[in-house]
């Protein structure tokens, strides 16, 4: 089951990180901490840096380098009007694909 | 402030060596248990073909920041990477490399050799060599 999980949610993180984004602004520590809190209690926070730097190399985040107290300054995520565009475009793929599973497991595949 | 801070056009001009030596000094400032993750991430990521010597550095760099900040934090080391650390190492090499153990252009040749097989089948095939 929990494989399972891992395997399907490869091809969603993305999209999960940027609709968590478009609440608030917020960095790697704080997206992974509000995902866990939210269920998904096996992110890690690696895997989520990760593709943060993937969306910034993107274009779909700009990233603000704010100072902290202690340790290194954080780099601050925001989604930006062509992230927007991108989430738009995967709840609309998530919608379709969501469509598509329930009718197979309804109807099986005639 | 560390050596992390020089990122940008600095880093561009202090060269590979020297970024690396950078890298390897914020690494064994870190607590034993981060700096013996960080080393085993960068024992594998080795294996991975880097798009170029910019972006082979800026991936140690940016593996650093991960584990400063980490550290900082008291995040455990299996929050981190979590229970598959290959999944995380491939995740984050993604960004930087070329995608594998092989090179780019051995994908490209199975690509082209693919198409040429397939090629051949409607009777399409690519006379030249």
């Amino acid at each position: 089951m929990a494989k399972l999980l891992t395997e399907m949610l490869k091809g969603t993180l993305e999209g999960i990180i940027l609709a968590s984004l478009s609440g608030r602004p917020a960095y790697g520590y704080e997206i992974t901490a509000r995902l866990r809190e939210q269920g998904f209690s096996d992110i890690a926070e690696g895997t989520v840096y990760a593709l943060l730097i993937r969306m910034e190399k993107r274009g779909l985040v700009d990233v603000e380098k704010v100072p902290s107290e202690k340790g290194p300054p954080r780099k601050v995520h925001s989604l930006n009007s062509q992230g927007r565009e991108y989430l738009e475009e995967f709840w609309r793929t998530w919608s379709f694909l969501a469509e598509r599973l329930d009718q197979l497991r309804e109807r099986g595949g005639e | 402030m560390s050596e992390g801070e020089k990122t940008g056009f600095i880093s561009k001009m202090i060269g590979p060596k020297k970024r690396w030596r950078a890298y390897k000094a914020r690494v064994k400032e870190l607590p034993e248990n981060y700096r013996t993750a960080v080393e085993a991430i960068e024992r594998y990521l080795m294996y991975f073909v880097p798009i170029d010597a910019d972006s082979n550095a800026l991936t140690f760099e940016d593996l650093a920041d991960l584990f400063e900040q980490a550290a900082v934090n008291g995040t455990p080391i299996r929050e981190i990477v979590g229970e598959d650390p290959v999944e995380f190492a491939e995740a984050f090499a993604q960004n930087y490399t070329e995608g594998g153990y092989v090179p780019a252009r051995a994908r490209k040749q199975l690509a082209d050799d693919i198409e040429r097989a397939a090629g051949a089948e409607t009777g399409t095939q690519d006379k030249t060599v």
